[in-house]
């Protein structure tokens, strides 16, 4: 339960239902999280917070996630943080898209919360 | 390339040709035969001139020896009385006859230019003649002066021969040089009739032959574009007359007509092709609206199990509002299900109406009361305008008019933030107006003509941006035709939407399943 070890995760998802689920399990998992519920308010959530990992939602008001991944992979101090993607599109052709943007990893919707919990620790220990 | 036969029609062409050929040959053998008839003049001329000196000739030799012999006879009369024996007399009398049909056959032969000749010869051996008669017929009658050695009249009429004879002589050469002449350019005028034939015929050859093969040029050429998938290439129709015209008019029509057909395929292809993209697209969109709710009812109940197996007291207000929003994940889950086999009934025809008496106001009031919350989300607020008549009754369907003011009324909501939806409606005539004005983000006219077709949004981000299958107004337009009413829009970018449905009040005429 506390494999979090209080890493520091930004969860970027602007359904608030969802963000707020998902947080709660990042809490309950021992980690620290801070959200943000549009494109523009994550990259200035990763300048700000600095976090060790970014949950990043595809379909967001403002900048799409898309376009945030491809900015903070283009920012010198945004571009070690890790990404994941997560998104309710399910095609092989959005996982392509996710790689290419500069995603790190990908995850879709429905979450399978175990598998993104390993995913999240393969990436911090990276 | 200026000729005229560029405008006549093929056959026009090949009679035209004919006629000349012909009329060439024609003026070929009307110069032979002049040539042939010319021929045959001078023959004749040249007969009767040789007929002629040929008679002058004998003329000549008869007059010497009668001479010779009524000299000899003048002669022995003097020196001797011997009579002149009857025979005697008349073989020298025939002599004298026989040279008188002479003179007189020279005289048929003589045309009128030696006329005046002849007739002086003829006077002058007449008298002679005469003379010798006279001298035969008095040789035994001693008494008679015989007087014949006189060489005047002789030598008068052998000048007279003489003259007549040069003078025949002199017109047969004219003449026959005239009809040589005469010869010479018929002859002429056939080698150059027959060259010119020849040439003229190969020259309208050529030219048949290269204004028919220009014009067969162009249709191939016109053929060939079209073949090549040049549809839009017209075959040049006014260079042309007659049937080569009407063939490449019909060519012309031909493509015509093919590029009708490819567009009319093309365009049908095409909007296969739409409706294929925008049924991928509603998939996907589908398949995104479905996770999204999908995505919290999983992920809660697996954090509510989870928070189960802690230890401690569990927080039961924090559980029940847990529970709460699976819930609401878990209606909206059915609502969007529901849209989904509502448009799928609609496609397949299989979609049932309820008519029944309904009172339209409250109606619309009781669907805004439960949406208030969709208006707090955005921070618009509603402005109702439901007239003062909240008693008009229709005759209608209240489940399908409930779901299209609910859909006009989410969509309002989803597009507008922070402005104010505006819902009213009113009877007028015999039709429920019903109106949902926005003041959100509006459409531009091309977005406004395909926003109500299945399966689309006004932009394809619009699934991204604000959710939605793209089915809500594809819904409320069938729904709104099913009851025998229409749906109208008018937008503008940046300007907000206003939607009028229009419903009759006696319910759908005319359809048979309104019964």
């Amino acid at each position: 339960m506390s494999s979090g070890q209080g890493r520091k995760l930004l969860l970027v998802e602007d359904n608030e239902v969802n963000r707020e689920m998902l947080q709660r399990r990042l809490l309950r998992a021992g980690y620290t999280v801070v959200c943000a519920a549009d494109g523009q308010q994550a990259l200035d959530q990763m300048r700000a917070e600095a976090p060790d990992l970014m949950l990043l939602d595809i379909n967001l008001p403002v900048k799409d996630g898309w376009q945030v991944a491809r900015e903070a992979s283009s920012d010198e101090a945004l571009r070690s943080i890790p990404v994941i993607a997560l998104t309710a599109h399910a095609m092989e052709s959005d996982r392509q898209q996710a790689l290419d943007s500069g995603c790190d990893d990908y995850a879709t919707k429905p979450i399978d919360f175990p598998n993104l919990l390993v995913k999240i620790e393969t990436l911090l220990k990276s | 390339m200026s000729l005229k036969p560029k405008s006549l029609s093929l056959r026009a062409r090949l009679y035209l040709f004919s006629v000349a050929i012909l009329t060439l040959f024609a003026v070929n053998v009307a110069t032979h035969l002049w040539g042939s008839f010319a021929r045959s003049e001078s023959l004749v001329a040249y007969r009767d001139a040789a007929a002629a000196a040929q008679l002058v000739n004998d003329l000549e030799q008869g007059l010497e020896s009668a001479r010779q012999q009524v000299l000899v006879l003048a002669t022995l009369r003097e020196t001797t009385d011997d009579p002149l024996g009857d025979a005697e007399r008349e073989t020298a009398m025939a002599d004298l006859a026989l040279l008188e049909q002479r003179l007189q056959r020279l005289g048929a032969l003589a045309g009128e230019a030696t006329d005046d000749y002849y007739r002086r010869l003829f006077d002058s051996a007449n008298a002679l003649l005469g003379e010798w008669e006279t001298f035969y017929s008095n040789y035994n009658r001693p008494d008679a002066a015989v007087s014949v050695e006189s060489p005047i009249r002789y030598n008068d009429t052998r000048q007279k021969l003489e003259e007549l004879d040069q003078r025949q002589e002199f017109l047969a050469i004219q003449r026959s040089s005239t009809i040589d002449g005469t010869i010479r350019l018929t002859d002429r005028i056939t080698v150059i009739g027959f060259v010119t034939t020849i040439a003229v015929t190969m020259l309208l050859v050529i030219l048949l032959i290269r204004s028919a093969n220009s014009s067969l040029l162009r249709l191939k050429t016109g053929v060939q574009r079209f073949g090549s998938g040049d549809l839009s290439y017209r075959i040049d129709e006014n260079r042309d007359a007659g049937e080569i015209r009407d063939l490449a008019r019909t060519f012309n029509d031909m493509s015509g007509k093919l590029a009708t057909a490819i567009d009319e395929v093309n365009s049908a292809k095409a909007d296969a092709d739409a409706a294929n993209a925008a049924k991928s697209m509603f998939l996907a969109n589908v398949s995104h609206e479905l996770r999204t709710p999908l995505n919290a009812i999983i992920g809660y109940s697996e954090m509510l199990q989870d928070e189960l197996g802690d230890a401690g007291e569990m927080d039961r207000d924090q559980f029940h509002h847990d529970l709460g929003t699976i819930i609401l994940s878990g209606r909206q889950l059915l609502g969007l299900i529901n849209e989904i086999l509502d448009l799928s009934k609609i496609d397949t025809g299989k979609m049932q109406i309820n008519l029944e008496d309904l009172a339209p106001m409250p109606l619309a009031v009781q669907v805004c009361d439960a949406l208030s919350p969709l208006l707090a989300q955005r921070d618009n607020r509603l402005e109702l305008d439901l007239a003062d008549e909240q008693d008009i009754s229709m005759f209608s369907d209240a489940g399908k008019l409930q779901q299209i003011v609910t859909i006009l009324f989410s969509n309002a909501c989803k597009f507008t933030e922070n402005g104010l939806i505006k819902v009213s409606a009113r009877a007028e005539d015999n039709w429920l107006l019903l109106a949902v004005a926005d003041e959100g983000i509006g459409m531009t006219p091309e977005q406004q003509g395909r926003v109500f077709e299945t399966f689309e949004q006004a932009e394809s981000s619009t699934g991204v941006k604000y959710g939605g299958t793209g089915l809500g107004l594809a819904i409320v337009r069938d729904f709104c035709t099913m009851l025998g009413g229409d749906i109208s829009l008018s937008s503008a970018p940046g300007q907000g939407s206003r939607f009028t449905v229009r419903l009759p009040l006696t319910g759908p005429v005319s359809n048979p399943e309104a019964a």
